[in-house]
Parts: C-alpha cells; sequence; structure tokens
C-alpha cells in the first residue's frame, strides 16, 4: 500500500491517523436533529474516501461499512462513494473545486447520511456540508476523539473514534514475553512523532519501570537500524509512527518500520493494524471489520431515527504468526482473544480428516495384517499337524498293504530261495561224485549269487513298500518308474490271484514332484482294490491294467483299470470317503488315503466305469517340468 | 520196463528253481525235463515213458490244477507232486482230492524232494505194472471163443456145470469141456484164480452175486 505520505504528513496534528497508515477521517454529520423522513425512496448513503482509491487503509475500512449496510438492510440501500484524493491534491483550490463539483453532481440526489473517513475527509464535508449535504447525517470515523475536539466539528456530528493505545500493545509484548528485561521505544522525528513520544512516555511510565528502558528517538533511519540489529535479546520493542528521521528524510510509517525490523534482534510491536505484515509482531489495533461494523451501525441508528452519539471503535490484539514464529513466541501466550494473521494451518488442521482417515485406514489395515499373520501361523501349525497325521496314516496303510501282499512276497521270496537250496544241495551232491563237473559248480555259484540277489531286491522292495515318514521327501521323478517298481510288487500277488496285470507305459518321460514311497502306495492302494474287485467275479479273464499317459492339459496321468464289476454310478463319488467299503474285510480307508495322498502333491483322483465293463481309477499330477 | 529210466517232468515258471530243482534231481541220478508252462509240458506229453511230474501249484497261465485235470485224462500213470508256496492250504486240497500224489512246500529239502519223488516213482511203477497185467489178461480173454466167454461169465458167477449146460441149453459134458477151454487160455489152475481174473478185469461185481443169491 503506498501510502499516503503527503496526506499524512499534512495531517500529522493527531497524526496517528497517519500512523494507521492512512485511515479515514472523521466526517461530520451535518444531520439537525431532526429525524429523516424518507418517503418513497431507499436512503442515500455517500461515504467520502480522503485517498484515492489505491489507498487500502480507508479503502478496505469503507469496503467493510458497505458490507454491513448491505447485509443489515438487504440491499435496500443506495451507496455513493467519492474519493477526495487531498493527500496529492491538498491545495485549497482542489478542495474548492471538489466542494463545487460534488455539490453540482448531488444536487438532485442528497445523501440522506455522509460517511467521512479520515480526518481529512471530516474537514471537507464540514466546510461543504451545506452545498452537499444539506440536512444530512455526518458520521465521521478513523480519528481519536482528542483531533475531532482539535478540528473543532460541528455539534452535530457524531464520530466513530478510533483510540491507540500503547499500553495495551505493551502489555501484550509483556505476556508474550515474560523474561523480558529492556524496553526500546521508536519513535521519529516530525511533530507528529514527538507527540506520539510524548503521549507514550505519559502512558508507559507505569509500565516502564519494570525494565531497563531506552527510548529511541531523534536518530537517523541508519542509525535506528544499526540500534536495532544491537539489542539484547530479551527486549521488548514498541515502533509508534516514523514519519520523519532525524535527517528530514519522509517515511510512510511501516515502511521505515519494516527497515527496521528486517535486522532487528528483537521482537517489535505496534499499535497499527497497518504495521502486520511489516515486520511486526502485533498490538492492540482497531481493525477495520470494527472500524467498519462501529460506523455502519451509526449509520444505521442514524437512518432509523434513533439517537446517537459517539462512539470507539473496539480494539482487538493481533499478532502475525509468521513473526511468532521467527521469535520463538508462544501463541499461548496471547491474550484471550487475540486474531493470528498469516497463519499457516498446520499440517493436522489443514489434513486432519484425511490424516485421520488414513490413520484408521492403517491401523484397520494393520489389525487385519496381524490378525492374517496369527491366522497363516495357526493354519501353517495346523497345516504341519494334519500332514503328521496323514503321513502316520499312510504309514499304517502301508503296512496294512505289506501284510495283504504278504502270501505273494512269501512266494516271491520262497522261489530265490528254494533255488538257492536245491542248487547247493546239488552242488553238494555233484562234489562227491567221483568226477565232479567244475563247470557246472561254477554256474550252480552263479546262479546262488543271482538268487541272493532276487531275494534281497524282494526285501528292499518290501523294506521300500514299509518306509517311514516323518515328513515328506520331495523328489522329482519319473511316474514311470514308480509304476513300474509297483508292478514288480504287484506281479506276486497277481499270479497268486489268477489276474493277468499288463502295464502300458508312456513313451515319454513323466517327471512329477512328489514323494516317491507315496505315490507307489497310491499305486497299490488302486491296485489291490481293483484285484479285489475282480476276486468273486466269474469272467473269462481277470485282467489289471496299468497306464501311464501325458494328458493334453499336460499333466502325468496314471490309470488303473480292472475287469471286475465296476462301481453303481451313484456311488462313484463316494468310494473316496473314509469307511466307504464294499469289502467284508476292508477299512474303507484305502481309497481315502490315496485321494489324501494325490491331493497333498496337487494332483487329482477319480473312478469311473469302462463301457467295457470293469472300473477305471485316474490319477493326475501335475508334471514337475515340461521336458 | 527197465529198459527205460523213469524221468521226473518239473513244470515250474521260475527258470532259477526250475534249474536248481533239475540240477539237484539229476545229480542224484534222475533224468528230468525241464518246462515253463502246463501248455508246453501237455505239447510234449511223454508217451508211456515211465515218470512222474514235479508241479508248481501257482502257475500263471494254465494252472497247477488245470494242468493236473487235463493229465487226467492224457496220461493217468504219471504221479504228480505238487509244489507249493507257504498257506495256500484251499488250492492244496483240491489237487489233493484230485488225486495228488504229494505235496511239497518250497522250500523243500533234497530229503524230502528224493523221497516223494522215489515214493511217486514207485507208485507210477506200480500202476504201470498192474496196468501191464490187465492187458495181457485183456488179450486172453481175447482168445476166447463167443461160447466159452459165455461159459466164463457163468462160472465166476459160482453156476455148477447142470446149470451151466441148463442155461445154455446143451450138454453137461460139452459145458465141462468149455471148462477146460476157458480155463487153459487164461492159465488158471483153479476155480478160484478164475474167478480172481474176473474181478481183476472188472467183470465181477461179486456184491451184485452175492445180492443175486
Amino acid at each position: 500500500m503506498g501510502l499516503v505520505r503527503n496526506w499524512t504528513m499534512r495531517s500529522c496534528r493527531l497524526g496517528w491517523l497517519a500512523a494507521f497508515c492512512c485511515m479515514f477521517l472523521g466526517v461530520v454529520a451535518a444531520a439537525p436533529s431532526m429525524s429523516m423522513e424518507i418517503v418513497g425512496r431507499v436512503p442515500r448513503v455517500l461515504i467520502l474516501y480522503p485517498y484515492d482509491e489505491r489507498i487500502a487503509a480507508t479503502t478496505e475500512a469503507g469496503e467493510a461499512v458497505r458490507t454491513r449496510l448491505l447485509d443489515a438492510t438487504k440491499g435496500k440501500i443506495d451507496l455513493f462513494s467519492e474519493f477526495l484524493d487531498l493527500s496529492r491534491f491538498p491545495e485549497a483550490e482542489h478542495v474548492g473545486r471538489m466542494g463545487r463539483y460534488l455539490s453540482a453532481k448531488y444536487a438532485d440526489r442528497r445523501p440522506d447520511v455522509v460517511l467521512a473517513l479520515g480526518e481529512e475527509s471530516a474537514r471537507f464535508i464540514s466546510a461543504n456540508r451545506k452545498n452537499l449535504a444539506d440536512g444530512a447525517r455526518i458520521i465521521v470515523a478513523g480519528f481519536s476523539s482528542s483531533t475531532a475536539e482539535e478540528m473543532d466539528l460541528p455539534g452535530d456530528v457524531i464520530g466513530a473514534f478510533s483510540e491507540f493505545h500503547i499500553l495495551k500493545t505493551a502489555e501484550m509484548a509483556r505476556e508474550l514475553q515474560p523474561e523480558a528485561r529492556h524496553l526500546f521505544i521508536i519513535g521519529g522525528s516530525s511533530e507528529f512523532d514527538r507527540s506520539w513520544l510524548a503521549t507514550a512516555r505519559a502512558d508507559l511510565a507505569a509500565f516502564s519501570k519494570s525494565y531497563e528502558t531506552t527510548y529511541l528517538e531523534d536518530l537517523t533511519i541508519d542509525e535506528f537500524t544499526r540500534r536495532a540489529a544491537e539489542l539484547p535479546r530479551d527486549s521488548i520493542v514498541l515502533a509508534l509512527t516514523i514519519f520523519k528521521d532525524r535527517d528530514g528524510r519522509n517515511f510512510i510509517p511501516r515502511e521505515a518500520v519494516k527497515q527496521i525490523s528486517e535486522t532487528a534482534s528483537a521482537p517489535i510491536y505496534g499499535p497499527y493494524l497497518t504495521y502486520i505484515d511489516y515486520g511486526v509482531v502485533g498490538g492492540s489495533v482497531v481493525t477495520f471489520e470494527s472500524l467498519g461494523k462501529t460506523v455502519a451501525d451509526l449509520a444505521l441508528d442514524a437512518l432509523a431515527g434513533k439517537p446517537t452519539s459517539n462512539r470507539e471503535s473496539p480494539q482487538s490484539y493481533v499478532a502475525d504468526a509468521r513473526e511468532l514464529q521467527r521469535w520463538g513466541l508462544s501463541e499461548k501466550n496471547l491474550p484471550p482473544g487475540a486474531i493470528q494473521m498469516f497463519k499457516e494451518p498446520t499440517f493436522w488442521e489443514q489434513y486432519w480428516l484425511a490424516t485421520v482417515a488414513a490413520l484408521a485406514i492403517i491401523t484397520a489395515q494393520g489389525t487385519v495384517i496381524v490378525g492374517l499373520l496369527v491366522e497363516r501361523r495357526r493354519r501353517r501349525a495346523a497345516e504341519t499337524e494334519s500332514r503328521h497325521r496323514l503321513l502316520e496314516v499312510v504309514h499304517l496303510n502301508q503296512s496294512a498293504t505289506a501284510g495283504a501282499l504278504s502270501a505273494s512276497i512269501a512266494h516271491e521270496l520262497n522261489q530265490p530261495l528254494g533255488a538257492i537250496r536245491s542248487n547247493a544241495e546239488a552242488a553238494a551232491v555233484i562234489l562227491r561224485s567221483e568226477r565232479p563237473d567244475l563247470e557246472l559248480i561254477e554256474q550252480i555259484l552263479v546262479d546262488i549269487q543271482n538268487d541272493d540277489q532276487r531275494a534281497h531286491d524282494v526285501i528292499s522292495r518290501m523294506r521300500g513298500l514299509l518306509k517311514k515318514r516323518g515328513e515328506i521327501d520331495w523328489q522329482e521323478f519319473d511316474l514311470n518308474d514308480v509304476t513300474t517298481s509297483a508292478i514288480r510288487i504287484l506281479r506276486g500277488e497277481a499270479e497268486r490271484r489268477g489276474v493277468v496285470l499288463s502295464a502300458n507305459r508312456a513313451p515319454r518321460e513323466l517327471p512329477v514332484r512328489a514323494d516317491r514311497v507315496h505315490v507307489q502306495q497310491v499305486i497299490l492302494n488302486l491296485a489291490t482294490n481293483a484285484m479285489d474287485a475282480m476276486l468273486d467275479v466269474v469272467t473269462t479273464e481277470r485282467r489289471l491294467t496299468l497306464e501311464t499317459t501325458l494328458t493334453k492339459e499336460s499333466k502325468a496321468e496314471l490309470s488303473i483299470s480292472d475287469t471286475g464289476r465296476g462301481i453303481p454310478d451313484e456311488q462313484l463319488a463316494s468310494v473316496f470317503e473314509p469307511f466307504y467299503t464294499t469289502k467284508p474285510t476292508g477299512t474303507g480307508l484305502g481309497l481315502s488315503i490315496a485321494r489324501a495322498i494325490v491331493e497333498t502333491y496337487g494332483g487329482k483322483i477319480w473312478a469311473a466305469n469302462r463301457p467295457e465293463g470293469g472300473a477305471v481309477f485316474r490319477v493326475v499330477l501335475p508334471l514337475a517340468r515340461n521336458g | 520196463m527197465k529198459q527205460l529210466e523213469p524221468v521226473v517232468h518239473i513244470v515250474d515258471d521260475d527258470p532259477s528253481f526250475r534249474t536248481a530243482v533239475g540240477r539237484l534231481l539229476s545229480a542224484s541220478g534222475f533224468r528230468v525235463a525241464l518246462y515253463e508252462s502246463g501248455d508246453q509240458f501237455l505239447a510234449q506229453l511223454p508217451n508211456g515213458e515211465p515218470g512222474c511230474v514235479l508241479l508248481d501249484l501257482g502257475l500263471p497261465g494254465l494252472s497247477g490244477l488245470e494242468l493236473q485235470e487235463r493229465l487226467a485224462e492224457k496220461a493217468p500213470l504219471v504221479p504228480i507232486v505238487f509244489l507249493t508256496g507257504q498257506g495256500d492250504i484251499k488250492a492244496s486240497v483240491r489237487a489233493m482230492k484230485a488225486g495228488a500224489e504229494d505235496f511239497l512246500e518250497k522250500p523243500a529239502s533234497r530229503e524230502a524232494l528224493l523221497e516223494a519223488v522215489e515214493r511217486a516213482l514207485r507208485r507210477g511203477e506200480t500202476q504201470r505194472l498192474e496196468q501191464d497185467r490187465k492187458h495181457a489178461l485183456r488179450a486172453r480173454l481175447g482168445n476166447l471163443t463167443p461160447r466159452e466167454r459165455e461159459v466164463f461169465g457163468l462160472i465166476v458167477r459160482g453156476k455148477l456145470n447142470k446149470q451151466i449146460a441148463h442155461a445154455l441149453g446143451t450138454s453137461e459134458r460139452t459145458v465141462k469141456a468149455h471148462r477146460h477151454n476157458v480155463m487153459e487160455k487164461l492159465g488158471a489152475r483153479s476155480l478160484a484164480e478164475t474167478v480172481s481174473i474176473a474181478e481183476r478185469l472188472g467183470l465181477v461185481d461179486p456184491s451184485a452175486d452175492q445180492l443175486q443169491r
């Protein structure tokens, strides 16, 4: 806001006006005592601004008034604004010209109320009242009652006065800086500045006793700046006005304050709202809103014909949040009701909803994650437990299978053992003869070795069949190979039962990942089950066929088909249920164990009837790799 | 008879076992022949040779019991010794009822094996002698005239000459002459011997005769 330099200078009488930086002027209301009779039209209010429309102090105060009036009358009011530009054109000619011009302009629309903002406007309307606004009520605002007295305004003019209390500002500083030991008061060299200093001395007489007090006056701007940079940290600085320094340089006070505050080593306070944003921490000031409201209320009372009298615009404590932060002052120490300006909302204030929501989501997620982790651990434990149970059941099943196959296994063992015995006895006989055939003896010994190996193989297979697992022994193997070794175990039993056992082996490798012993057990279960199914069936041929293939879906399949009676269609699904059995001696566990094993390795098992008779059981396992 | 050494036929699908048993019997002085299946044995069925069969009860294909049935028709004079695994009681009982000579449980000791084989061969020999005698008697029976056969039939039923003459409508003297011829042709020196021959040939049912009386 480039201000009002000239104007202010001029007005230095109570210059505080200027101090205010420009603000308002009181206006006189001429209004003769009688209340107004406004008939058939909305009331007219003329607002006089002392300067041009760029001067923020008066403009904003005027806006506050307009807003208040429009609100209170619901828009039923005619508002007029005139910018007198008296700071740039202070000459009497301009004032006279302006008076004539406005008198002519408003000849047909005489205002009912004139609001004169600032001292200059107040003077102007006092001088031109008769021509411009005869009969109108005059209200002045924006300066102190003492200034008004000096101006000698007409008696019926009422004012909304602003009083500047440096003591209140000082007290606010004391609250904010309870530890301060020094007090500095800054004032300029103009007449106004000096009178302000004198007023301050009187106002602060008691307050300053608690401090080591220094008045910085009669200095050049450079001296002000330098002194301010050397202040002890525990100092309170009160800035009054500097319209002029010792060298006679003119300043807009707040510009001077700004220059000083930039290098100051202690917080600066001032009684003017316009100092805010120019480096001061704050002070007790009249806000534009406060002023506007006071003026507007007086105008409304006047329009309503109510008795009116002078009023004082209430003051507020105002602080610049950035300055509080700069000096490390706690906002908690501000007087109650203090207004903080330029306060950056904290992250929390700005985003509290989003933050709460985010935290809630994170908490919820965390809870869910923890829950899932716990759940997973429990599931792991349960799975481990269940796997161990399965392994135990499988082992029981292995033992049962071994028992069922014991007759054929004994037979298989008896063959080589019988051969060994006969060979050995034959050798003994031959050796007793006169001319023993040593070549034959040698052949016999070779055969004995081979049969011994055979017997050993049978026992190994038996061991493999009974191998107990504490944990699954994962390995990759060819499904064809396991099928072949299962067939070796089954062959004797099939012979014993008069079952023709045949195998169709896939032409390619079928690598699967599982526990070999378990997969073999599945084959044995299915095969013995199939042989049992053919036990009492009168057929031309009992045939058990084991076939391995690669399915279209690239999985390894093993099918075991028999020529038994088949399975009733309605029971196809339930054959894998535990304790399902049709055999008087069956436990009903073989097939359910087979399914449990197959599913453990990610496979599937199902039963079907063959169109040519008999049942077929199929096991499908995923390939360990495509190769 | 003595010109032919008896042969022990070993039928077992297990080559190793078959060979070993064959070696043992061979070393013990027997002629042996080895077969891997019942079908092979039937195809090469010995003709009239003395011998016995060592038969695996659990043969694949044509089973031991089926082979036993076939042999009963085709070579009734060849005794069978079954070799069985343990605990195959049901099949063993069936084999026994069908006339199996002996059972050997695998693995059998040499003594048990030789004893069983010799017993079988002896029995086979006995059966063979009996068979031969029957053949000879039948040949003699063939020498009788139809009239003499009638007379023979009546004599062995204990009829007196007079009764025979009456039955045949001839004289007692003629009957006496026939009777003499019959006994001479059959080589019987007494009435008792003549009856015995008739019995052996299965021409007389003594119990039926008693009932007639």
